[in-house]
C-alpha cells in the first residue's frame, strides 16, 4: 500500500491548498491594452489641435473565488506614477437568494454605462451627459447590496443600494468654475454618498429584449474650495438621477443585432458655482463665492447595428446643459465602426463632432482605436 | 411591490451560493422536473426520456453559433428555477453558461450538484490541444466540443441525461427506464441506418467553415481539405481563403459544409471561386425543417451529405 505523506494526512484530500508554494489555486489574470491615434480640430484655434498617439489604458486584472461564498477581483490601471487601483472588491454571495454584498472599491451602479470601463464601451468615450454630470468614471470605496428576483417567466427585476465614502469625480470633465470640490474624510452617517438603481429586463419577443432602469447618485454634503481667493462654501449637496431604456434585437442565427438605448439625466442641487470678483483682480479680498440651487438636464441615445459578430457600426448623440451661470448647452455626435479582428482584439474608427451651442463653437475628432484583451476576461450579466 | 417580488424569489426555492456542497433535493411526486438545456438537442433527449414528467426548455433556438449565444432574461429566470441543467460541456457554451450559472444562484444546478449534467463527461474527445495558446485561435482546452454533431455520440449523450434525471428524481426511475430503453433502441436503429448510408463515404473530401463537423468527418473517414476560418474562431482572411481555394481546385473537394450562422457571403464567394457546392447543415436541432430531434437532425445531415456526394460524383 503506498504511503501517504504526513502533511496530506493532516490536511485531508479535500482541505484545499496544503503547500504555500503550490500554484494550483492561482487566480485568473488578464490585461488589456487600449491605444488610440487621433486628430483633434478645435474651433477656437487652440494649440491643442493636431495628431496624438497615446496608450490610453493598460489595465491589469485578476479574479478568483475566496471560498464557496465569496469571490474577489482587482483591476489596476498602469499610469506614469504607478499602478492606480481602479477596482478591488469582494463579492459575498453567501446570504442566500439572489443577493450580492459587494465591498471595496468599485464603479458605481448607475445606468448601463457607468459600471463598465472605458475600453468596454461601444464608443470611444462615455456619453457627454454622463461625463458632464457624473464624471469620466466614478468609482468609490464603499459597500453595495443588490438582489434580483424573477417576475413571471420572462422578466427579472434587480435593485441595488450602495453607500460610499466619496463619489465626487477625481477630475471634473466640465468644470463650471475654477474651484475644487471636496468631501470630508470623516463624516456623519447621513453625509455618506449613496447610489441606488432599480432595473427590469424582459423578453418582449423571440428575438427582442427590453430593459428599463432608474438610477440615483446622491452626495449629501460637499465643500467648494477656491484656493486662489481663499474662499470656501460648505454643506452643499448634489444629486444626479437617470432613467434608461435599452432595446436589443438579435436575429435567429445570433449574428445580426440592433441595439437602441437612451438615458435621460437630471443634475440637481447646489451646482451652479461661480466666483464673483467685482474688480477683476484676484485675491484682493473683494471676491465671493456664489452658489445657487439649480437643476439641469441632459440625455444620450444610441443606435448600434452589428451585421456579424465581428463587424458593427453605430451613432450616439448626447446633449447636456452645464450648471454654469450661462447654462452652456453642449452636444456631441459620435459615429463609429468596429471591426473585431478576432474575439480578442479590435479596431474602431470613430468620428466625433462636438458643439457648444452657447459659444457657437464646433470641434472635431477622428480616432483609430485599438484594443487587445489578453488572458481570462469575462463579464456576468450587464444589469 | 419589492416585498411581493422577494417572496416570489423565496418561494421559487432559490438555493445558496454557487460552489456550495451538493444538496439532496427531494422532488414532490406531483411536481414536474424543471429542466433547462443549453441546446435543443439535449432538451429533446430530456423530453424523450422524461415524457410528461419533465418541463424542459432550451437556451439556444436552433440556428445560432453555439460559441456566441446571447442568453435572454427568461433564460436566467429558468436557470434560477431549474431542478436540472444540461450542457454539452468542453467549454462549448462558455459564452453564456458561466454568467448564467453565476447569477442564477441556484445550488441545485451548480457543477458538482446532482442537477448539473455535462453530457461530454466521459466522452473521448478529438483534437485536445497539446499546447494551450491563443496562437492556435479560439481553441478549447479540453478538445473539440461539438460532440452533438457526432453520429456516434447519441447514446452517450442520452445516457448522461438519463442518469441525471434519475439522480434528481429517483422516484420516477421506472418511468425513465422504460422510456430510455425505447430511445436506446431508436438510436441503435438510426446508427445502423447511417452507417449503411455512409459505407462508401471514406475518402470523400470536404471543407468546413468552422470545425463544427470534425467528429462527423472522423466518424466516416472523410478527408478534411481545410476550414474557411484560418484558425478556430478566427475570421477568414483573404490570404487564407485564396490558399484554400487553390487547394480545393488542385486537390479536389466534394462539398463545403456550413451551418446556418456561417451561411454568408464569404461562403458563397469561396464556393463560386472553387467551383465546389456549399452544403448547409444543421449544427443543432430545431433550426431546420426535419431536425426536430437529434435523430431527425442526424437523418437530415446524412441525407444532405448523400445528395451532395452523389451530385459531386455526377459532375466528375
Amino acid at each position: 500500500m503506498p504511503s501517504v505523506p504526513s502533511q496530506a494526512k493532516q490536511a485531508g484530500p479535500d482541505s484545499g491548498q496544503a503547500d504555500r508554494f503550490s500554484n494550483a489555486f492561482n487566480p485568473a489574470f488578464s490585461f488589456i491594452v487600449d491605444a488610440a491615434l487621433d486628430y483633434v480640430d478645435l474651433d477656437s484655434g487652440s494649440d491643442e489641435d493636431g495628431f496624438d498617439l497615446s496608450l490610453r489604458i493598460l489595465e491589469v486584472a485578476s479574479q478568483a473565488w475566496v471560498d464557496p461564498s465569496a469571490w474577489a477581483y482587482f483591476v489596476g490601471a498602469a499610469e506614469e506614477e504607478g499602478l492606480n487601483i481602479e477596482e478591488a472588491a469582494v463579492h459575498y454571495v453567501g446570504l442566500g437568494s439572489q443577493t450580492t454584498l459587494r465591498a471595496g472599491r468599485f464603479f458605481i451602479d448607475f445606468g448601463k454605462q457607468m459600471q463598465t470601463h472605458v475600453h468596454e464601451l461601444r464608443t470611444l468615450e462615455r456619453p457627454l451627459a454622463l461625463r458632464a454630470y457624473l464624471g469620466d468614471e466614478v468609482k468609490g470605496d464603499g459597500v453595495q447590496y443588490d438582489q434580483w428576483a424573477a417576475v413571471g417567466d420572462k422578466s427579472a427585476l434587480r435593485w441595488s443600494l450602495g453607500v460610499f465614502a466619496n463619489l465626487l469625480p477625481e477630475e471634473a470633465a466640465y468644470p463650471v468654475a475654477d474651484v475644487a470640490l471636496e468631501i470630508d474624510e470623516r463624516k456623519d452617517l447621513g453625509d455618506l454618498n449613496f447610489t441606488g438603481r432599480v432595473t427590469a429586463f424582459r423578453d418582449v419577443s423571440e428575438n427582442g429584449t427590453l430593459q428599463l432602469g432608474a438610477s440615483a447618485r446622491i452626495i449629501p454634503e460637499y465643500t467648494v474650495l477656491d484656493e486662489v481667493n481663499d474662499l470656501s462654501e460648505a454643506e452643499l449637496g448634489n444629486e444626479v438621477f437617470g432613467v434608461d431604456l435599452t432595446y436589443g434585437w438579435i436575429d435567429d442565427t445570433g449574428q445580426r443585432r440592433w441595439t437602441l438605448g437612451v438615458e435621460a439625466l437630471a443634475n440637481s442641487g447646489d451646482i451652479e458655482l461661480s466666483v464673483l470678483d467685482p474688480d477683476g483682480t484676484p485675491a484682493n479680498g473683494d471676491e465671493s463665492l456664489n452658489v445657487k440651487d439649480e437643476t439641469v438636464f441632459g440625455f444620450y441615445g444610441f443606435l448600434d447595428y452589428a451585421w456579424s459578430k465581428y463587424r458593427s457600426a453605430g451613432v450616439q448623440y448626447s446633449r447636456a446643459t452645464l450648471s454654469d451661470a450661462a447654462e452652456t448647452e453642449l452636444s456631441e455626435i459620435e459615429l463609429y465602426t468596429t471591426r473585431w479582428l478576432s474575439e480578442y482584439h479590435r479596431l474602431r474608427l470613430v468620428g466625433v463632432w462636438s458643439n457648444d451651442d452657447t459659444a457657437d463653437e464646433d470641434s472635431y475628432r477622428v480616432a483609430l482605436q485599438y484594443t487587445a484583451i489578453i488572458g481570462s476576461h469575462g463579464h456576468g450579466i450587464n444589469w | 411591490m419589492i416585498q411581493a417580488l422577494l417572496f416570489i424569489a423565496s418561494a421559487a426555492g432559490i438555493g445558496t451560493a454557487p460552489g456550495a456542497s451538493a444538496v439532496a433535493f427531494v422532488l414532490p411526486s406531483e411536481e414536474r422536473v424543471r429542466v433547462l438545456a443549453t441546446i435543443p438537442d439535449l432538451a429533446g433527449f430530456v423530453r424523450e426520456i422524461g415524457g410528461e414528467r419533465v418541463d424542459v426548455d432550451s437556451i439556444s433556438r436552433g440556428k445560432e453559433d453555439l460559441h456566441s449565444v446571447t442568453a435572454r432574461p427568461s433564460s436566467l429566470v429558468a436557470m434560477s428555477r431549474a431542478d436540472m441543467f444540461v450542457e454539452v460541456g468542453l467549454s462549448l457554451e462558455i459564452a453564456f453558461v458561466p454568467g448564467l450559472l453565476h447569477s442564477c444562484r441556484n445550488a441545485r444546478v451548480q457543477p458538482g450538484s446532482p442537477g448539473f449534467v455535462s453530457v461530454a463527461q466521459g466522452w473521448t474527445v478529438s483534437k485536445a490541444p497539446a499546447v494551450l495558446s491563443r496562437q492556435a485561435g479560439d481553441v478549447h482546452p479540453q478538445g473539440n466540443p461539438h460532440i452533438n454533431l457526432d453520429p456516434r455520440a447519441g447514446l452517450h449523450m442520452a445516457t448522461q441525461v438519463y442518469e441525471g434525471l434519475v439522480r434528481v428524481d429517483p422516484g420516477s426511475k421506472a418511468l425513465y427506464d422504460a422510456r430510455f430503453e425505447g430511445l436506446v433502441l431508436r438510436l441503435k436503429q438510426a446508427q445502423t441506418r447511417w452507417s449503411a448510408m455512409a459505407e462508401d463515404w471514406k475518402g470523400r473530401k470536404v471543407a468546413t467553415y468552422h470545425s463544427e463537423y470534425d467528429y462527423l468527418i472522423e466518424a466516416y473517414g472523410l478527408e478534411s481539405v481545410g476550414t474557411l476560418e484560418s484558425k478556430p474562431g478566427i475570421p477568414p482572411t483573404p490570404k487564407h481563403l485564396s490558399e484554400l481555394v487553390a487547394n480545393m481546385k488542385s486537390g479536389g473537394c466534394d462539398a463545403i459544409l456550413s451551418a446556418q450562422w456561417s451561411n454568408n457571403d464569404t461562403l458563397a464567394r469561396v464556393s463560386e471561386a472553387a467551383g465546389v457546392q456549399a452544403v448547409v447543415l444543421p449544427n443543432q436541432c430545431a433550426g431546420m425543417k426535419g431536425a426536430d430531434d437529434w435523430v431527425g437532425m442526424m437523418d437530415l445531415i446524412h441525407d444532405r451529405l448523400e445528395q451532395a456526394f452523389a451530385k459531386s460524383a455526377a459532375t466528375k
